[in-house]
């Protein structure tokens, strides 16, 4: 299990985490939600190694890890399967990355992509490949910055549909944070509850199948407005 | 766009045509072959040049001093440009000698040149000082506005130095110098044979420019002039080949 202890980060005067201490269980998804602004990227900064925390440890976290951003961030002069070859240059080889690419894009019904160059697809096809990106990185973990962010609610249903798919496929241990509680109780195997600035762990719940959405939700609700 | 493309040629192709009947008219009404030489005798003038037994060799020459200066220039400014994006420090350090460049009048530059240099090297240099600032700084502006999101992408996913090099930095590179190279390349040309009018090295556009000019014979100045923008849009023209065969290859 990978996981952080007592992390602390503030910047000048300005307290954002104190005293984080969170569980990742391998394959699981781990949703971490949070009101905007209270420190959820920093959070993720720190696990995936971009910013250094000012004290705690992080456990665990071994590898490569692969990263879903709120933007597509691909490579606009670069058609869809070279943007993922971009990332899986060097890591495998070439004859493996071209078979995982065309089996992946045809799995997720995209192949007919392939030649496609981002701007000539819609941004929510754009958040599917950069999805689809992290999942075929070959990595044990997937951090995910608010992947469906600037989203219409169709375009959303479908991307967490794309995401719960892969995630069967590739049993990685995800780590999604959101402000969307419907997000998270569809995406989640555990949610853990943030609190405002300075942000400490105000609650973790554990998910199972066979709970009632409304409750939970009302649950995770009450916590998070309170 | 092909329809106005092409429209856009046919209008290209009126505007010379009237541009030369203008100038035929005029000519015409001054009427003397010194000021105004008339269209004739500047396509004369062509012809015996062309004959000439030194024309290719002062083509080539020309041309040699032209490509070998804007080689090392675009050289140099894609090599300073890149150290001075990654090194801020570097940047601090060529950049006086950038803003000298630009502000300084070109002819003071020539001067010294003829000062310091012989005479085939002053075109080179003349180009060089030209053309160096306009592409370090285009090469260096595409660097700077490399979007940080692709750069933070590329970290994240622990790329290769060289494939960010070959697929983030070239490409961005490349779209900026895009549109200024074809017309730097001309623009180089215009001042390899500037400088060569001051330094007359022995087979050159310009010392033979000069040359007509002291003999008071403008057709003949003419007819170099003619000559020189046919040279300049072969060049843009084969650059922008170059460019677009670039980019068929990537």
């Amino acid at each position: 299990m990978d996981k952080i202890r007592e992390i602390n980060k503030s910047f000048g005067k300005l307290d954002v985490l104190v005293n984080v201490s969170i569980d990742f269980p391998h394959g699981k998804t781990t949703c971490i939600l949070g009101p905007s602004g209270c420190g959820k990227t920093t959070l993720l900064n720190i696990i995936s190694g971009l910013w250094a925390e000012d004290s705690g440890n992080i456990y665990g976290f071994q590898g490569d890890i692969a990263y879903v951003f709120q933007e597509d961030r691909l490579i606009p002069w670069k058609n869809i399967e070279d943007n993922l070859r971009f990332v899986l240059r060097g890591k495998i080889n070439k004859m493996e990355m071209d078979n995982i690419i065309d089996k992946y894009l045809k799995l997720v019904s995209l192949e007919e992509y392939k030649r496609y160059y981002p701007s000539q697809l819609s941004g929510g096809m754009r958040q599917r490949i950069n999805i689809l990106r992290a999942f075929i990185y070959p990595s044990n973990l997937i951090i995910m910055d608010e992947p469906f962010k600037s989203l219409d609610i169709n375009t959303k249903q479908v991307l967490i549909d794309f995401c719960k798919f892969l995630r069967e496929i590739y049993e990685k241990t995800c780590i999604i944070v959101t402000h969307d509680i419907d997000e998270a109780i569809l995406l989640g195997h555990r949610i853990v509850i943030l609190t405002d600035k300075p942000t400490t762990v105000k609650k973790i719940i554990e998910i199972e199948e066979q709970d009632n959405w409304i409750r939970l939700r009302t649950e995770i609700e009450r916590e998070f407005t309170a | 766009m092909k329809g106005y493309t092409s429209k856009g040629k046919w209008h290209v192709t009126i505007s010379i045509a009237l541009t030369i009947c203008i100038y035929m008219i005029l000519s015409w009404v001054v009427g003397d072959e010194i000021i105004l030489p008339t269209v004739r005798s500047i396509i004369e003038n062509i012809v015996d040049i062309g004959k000439g037994p030194s024309f290719l060799r002062i083509l080539g020459s020309s041309l040699y001093r032209s490509l070998w200066g804007f080689t090392i220039s675009f050289l140099l400014a894609i090599v300073l440009a890149i150290i001075s994006g990654v090194y801020g420090p570097i940047y601090y350090l060529i950049s006086p000698t950038i803003k000298f460049l630009n502000s300084v009048p070109i002819i003071a530059i020539i001067l010294l040149a003829l000062i310091w240099l012989n005479s085939e090297m002053v075109p080179m240099f003349v180009g060089f000082v030209m053309v160096f600032p306009i592409l370090f700084e285009t090469v260096l502006k595409s660097i700077v506005n490399i979007d940080s999101n692709l750069m933070e992408m590329a970290r994240v996913y622990k790329v290769k130095n060289f494939y960010i090099i070959k697929d983030i930095y070239m490409p961005s590179i490349y779209m900026g110098l895009m549109n200024i190279l074809p017309s730097s390349i001309g623009l180089n040309l215009k001042m390899v044979i500037s400088g060569e009018v001051l330094s007359q090295p022995k087979y050159a556009i310009g010392s033979n420019l000069q040359l007509q000019k002291m003999y008071l014979n403008t057709s003949g100045v003419f007819a170099w002039i003619v000559i020189i923008l046919i040279l300049g849009k072969v060049l843009e023209y084969l650059m922008r080949g170059l460019m677009r065969w670039i980019k068929l290859e990537k």
